[in-house]
């Protein structure tokens, strides 16, 4: 099962920052890190989850693998071949492979498009079938296959007209048509009515299953992330720092930052729901420019301790049942975690006068 | 072009329909394309334009003639140019020849004199004619003549030219002998005698006019077999004449100024139709590629629209003597910047929506993203601009021929102002050559800045007033 179809090694992306007439005479130049040295595995047939709040690289890692943006440093593997700079032919083939589904419905259609023009516009570009009739006919299929049916009252349709659920299946649609290996799924349902999420969810698995698709599926949102993937990374300022079997990262959280990040999810349980949230972070995320020394979570960690910040960044080791982890004081954090568990109790009572009585 | 391009201008026309100027910019362009369809219909010169400066094509009409409806604002009516055909030559024999005959009779009610009345005949081969005017009260003057020659040939007796001795003897039977002494032939209005009562004093100033039906009888004798009289007309030059009158050189205003129509639309649509075009892609093109590309086409956007247009248009056409075409041509290499910045800042807005990306993603070339998801999204800004710079072509090139560089071939608005100014129309007071080119300029400037500033209000929200 677990059969390797995307490589990243040492994935870099550098944006550089727009410099005044003196910075450019000193020679000074600064660069964004958004994707800082990452590498991680995908294997055929799962659902990977990209997890991390926003300006963490995760969007940027999607379009690295989408190849909408160049890769600075590191290299990219398709399918065990080098994926990493391609051009012409290749890159067409490429595309055909991997496809992104966008995180707003409403602007990830030409609002002047059809449904039908936006079905057909992969097929234009890469010349699939011989002519317009036989590209309906596949349009019409693969619009039954993400349920918007009838067929005939959607394919006129222009993006306006459809809800955002419609919009998003018409754009997992499009994605579709080339019958790709891997699709990218930006934050596909965080844009549409909590009504329609699950179903949207549970139609892109179907597809998944049906088809023997690969998602890529990028999120800031670790609910929908641990009920729709396999595995997860969890990035933090253009570095993944946690990563694993999706069940082993939530329920064994290891790395501090997922900690709060875990600690963030509002829980729909009776009698938590409005409790206001001790998120055990500090501060706000620094900017990308300049990311602190060592280990780069260190300003905002509760765990950090002196060498945290003199020594080396910690590495991403596996400990065990392929889940790794980037915090040189895991172990310890996961006995003091065993032992925080018993107090809950406490803290529960402490935060009760925020509540609702219940 | 696809259904869904048209689908937008459709929306855009139902919005278009509730903005009372614009419709009235298309009511008026409508009439301008009507009036340029049915040309040779209401002009009564239809090769104005091919022969406007042919002086033999204007040669009966009267020189410097107001428009005909002055008569209905002066207290003293201008007799209106006029033709009478002869429906019945009548012809017997003659000797070894032939005599033709012809009445032309000419109603005459007015209280100024034509400027001009020329008795016309078409002959072939040796003819001796005479040509006998009756007035209402049956007085007479006869003019003869022999006239010789081999073919066909348009013979002309004009009252101005050619009957002055006569009338000047008629008019010495009835007028003062002192008053005769003091004039000769060539110093009276041999019109004003010819139309006038046959009283003491009002000969020579022609201040009684005799109403009633004059007749020219015409009497040709054809020397030979091989000679006839085969046309005759009575062409009287009025006072006034149609509906604008006539220049200096005789030239009909009216059918000048409607063959204009055509050149000012198609100066104003061609020149803004190119430069618009070439804007829109030029601009698009700047605002996708960005980076280099963008800066070194703004450099070259900045330099064209700081050249200032006029002086450079007069000096080119000064050098080169230019055809319309050319002219059209220049004006289009500094037109184009008209759009480029709007588009280009319209350009860099829908290239950040995800859908361009989305297209990217999908491999979509550059050409096609341009072509397909961008352009088509600024036609309804590029139809606006056009509108806009229309007027602007227009004056340009009436601004030229003002000058006296246009394209002396044509006529254009531009081109008729020009002989008006060159030869004084406005210090003479020829107000019927000056305002309606001028009127005509600014009506279509009007025309094309209504239907444009109506598609802008529809494209900027921020100026919808409702
Ligand atoms: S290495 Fe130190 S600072 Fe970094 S996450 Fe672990 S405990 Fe916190």
């Amino acid at each position: 099962m677990s059969e390797p179809i995307l490589v990243a090694e040492n994935l870099t992306k550098w944006f550089p920052v727009k410099r005044n007439l003196t910075q450019v005479m000193k020679g000074n130049r600064t660069w964004v890190r958004a994707v800082d040295r990452i590498s991680f595995t995908i294997n055929k047939g799962e659902i990977f989850g990209l997890v991390g709040e926003s300006g963490c690289g995760k969007t940027t890692t999607g379009k690295l693998i989408m190849k909408l943006l160049e890769i600075t440093d590191g290299t990219l593997e398709m399918k065990g071949e080098n994926a990493t700079h391609l051009r012409g032919a290749a890159l067409e083939k490429y595309r055909r492979e991997v496809q992104m589904i966008f995180q707003d419905p409403y602007s990830s259609m030409n609002p002047r498009f059809t449904v039908r023009d936006v079905l057909m516009e992969p097929l234009e570009i890469h010349k699939v079938g011989k002519d317009a009739k036989e590209r309906e006919v596949w349009v019409r299929e693969i619009l039954d296959e993400v349920k918007l049916s009838p067929p005939d009252e959607f394919l006129v349709r222009h993006p306006h007209m459809l809800s955002g659920g419609q919009r998003q299946r018409a754009a997992t649609a499009r994605t579709l048509m080339l019958s790709p290996s891997i699709i990218v799924a930006d934050e596909p349902v965080s844009m549409i009515d909590l009504s329609t999420r699950a179903e949207i969810l549970h139609m892109m698995r179907q597809l998944q299953r049906e088809m023997g698709l690969t998602y890529v599926y990028i999120t800031h949102d670790l609910s929908t992330a641990r009920y729709f993937t396999d595995r997860l990374a969890v990035m933090y300022l253009g570095k993944i720092i946690e990563m694993g079997v999706a069940g082993s990262v939530i329920d064994r959280t290891l790395h501090p930052y997922t900690k709060a990040l875990i600690a963030a999810v509002c829980e729909p349980v009776s009698g938590k729901v409005n409790r206001i949230k001790d998120v055990p972070i500090k501060g706000e995320i620094p900017a990308a420019t300049n990311i602190p020394p060592g280990c780069r979570f260190h300003p905002r960690c509760l765990y950090a301790v002196e060498e945290c910040w003199q020594e080396e960044e910690p590495t991403l080791d596996d400990i065990g049942g392929g889940h790794l982890v980037a915090c040189r004081r895991w172990a310890e954090i996961e006995r003091l975690g065993a032992a925080a568990r018993t107090s809950e109790a406490s803290l529960g009572t402490r935060k009760s006068s925020f509540a609702p009585s219940a | 072009m696809k259904k869904r391009d048209f689908s937008q201008l459709r929306s855009m026309w139902s919005e278009f329909r509730r903005i009372k100027f614009g419709m009235v910019g298309l009511a008026l362009l409508g009439m301008f394309v009507v009036v340029v369809l049915i040309e040779p219909l209401i002009v009564p010169f239809p090769d104005a334009a091919t022969r406007w400066r042919d002086m033999t094509y204007w040669v009966d009409n009267p020189r410097n003639a107001k428009p005909a409806w002055v008569n209905w604002f002066t207290s003293k009516d201008y007799a209106p140019s006029a033709r009478i055909q002869s429906d019945n030559i009548v012809s017997g024999e003659f000797g070894a020849g032939k005599l033709y005959q012809a009445e032309l009779p000419y109603k005459y009610s007015w209280d100024k004199a034509p400027s001009d009345v020329t008795l016309r005949m078409n002959v072939t081969g040796n003819a001796r004619y005479e040509a006998e005017f009756i007035r209402p009260d049956g007085l007479s003057v006869t003019y003869q003549k022999t006239s010789q020659g081999a073919g066909t040939r348009d013979l002309r007796i004009s009252v101005a030219q050619n009957l002055q001795p006569q009338l000047y003897q008629f008019a010495g039977k009835y007028e003062d002998p002192r008053v005769m002494q003091s004039t000769s032939a060539s110093t009276i209005n041999p019109l004003a005698v010819l139309f006038s009562q046959a009283e003491k004093g009002a000969l020579l100033s022609g201040s009684k006019p005799l109403d009633g039906t004059y007749t020219v009888r015409v009497k040709v004798v054809a020397a030979d077999a091989t000679s006839s009289l085969n046309e005759a007309e009575l062409i009287v030059a009025g006072g006034v004449q149609g509906v604008l009158g006539t220049d200096n050189m005789k030239r009909d205003l009216w059918s000048g100024l409607i063959a204009g129509t055509k050149w000012a639309l198609i100066i104003g649509l061609l020149t803004s139709f190119i430069a618009v075009v070439v804007g829109v892609i030029y601009g698009v093109t700047s605002g996708y590629y960005g980076g280099f590309v963008d800066s070194l086409m703004n450099r070259i956007y900045e330099i064209f629209s700081s050249v200032p247009l006029l002086p450079i248009l007069i000096v080119m056409s000064a050098v080169f003597k230019p055809s319309i075409w050319i002219m059209i041509a220049m004006m289009c290499i500094f037109f184009w910047v008209g759009p480029v910045r709007t588009v280009r800042s319209i350009a860099l807005q829908i290239k950040e929506a995800s859908y361009i990306e989305a297209a990217r993603g999908l491999g979509a070339s550059n050409r096609r993203i341009l072509m397909r998801h961008m352009i088509p999204q600024l036609v309804p800004y590029a139809f606006a601009s056009m509108a806009l710079s229309v007027p602007g072509a227009i004056v340009y090139e009436a601004s030229i021929s003002l000058i006296g560089l246009g394209d002396a071939t044509r006529v254009t608005w531009g081109q008729i102002l020009q002989a008006a100014f060159s030869s004084g129309a406005v210090l003479q007071g020829i107000w019927w050559w000056v305002v309606p080119p001028g009127v005509a300029i600014a009506l279509m400037g009007m025309t094309f800045a209504f239907i444009g500033f109506a598609m802008d209000t529809i494209l900027n929200p921020k100026l919808k007033t409702r």
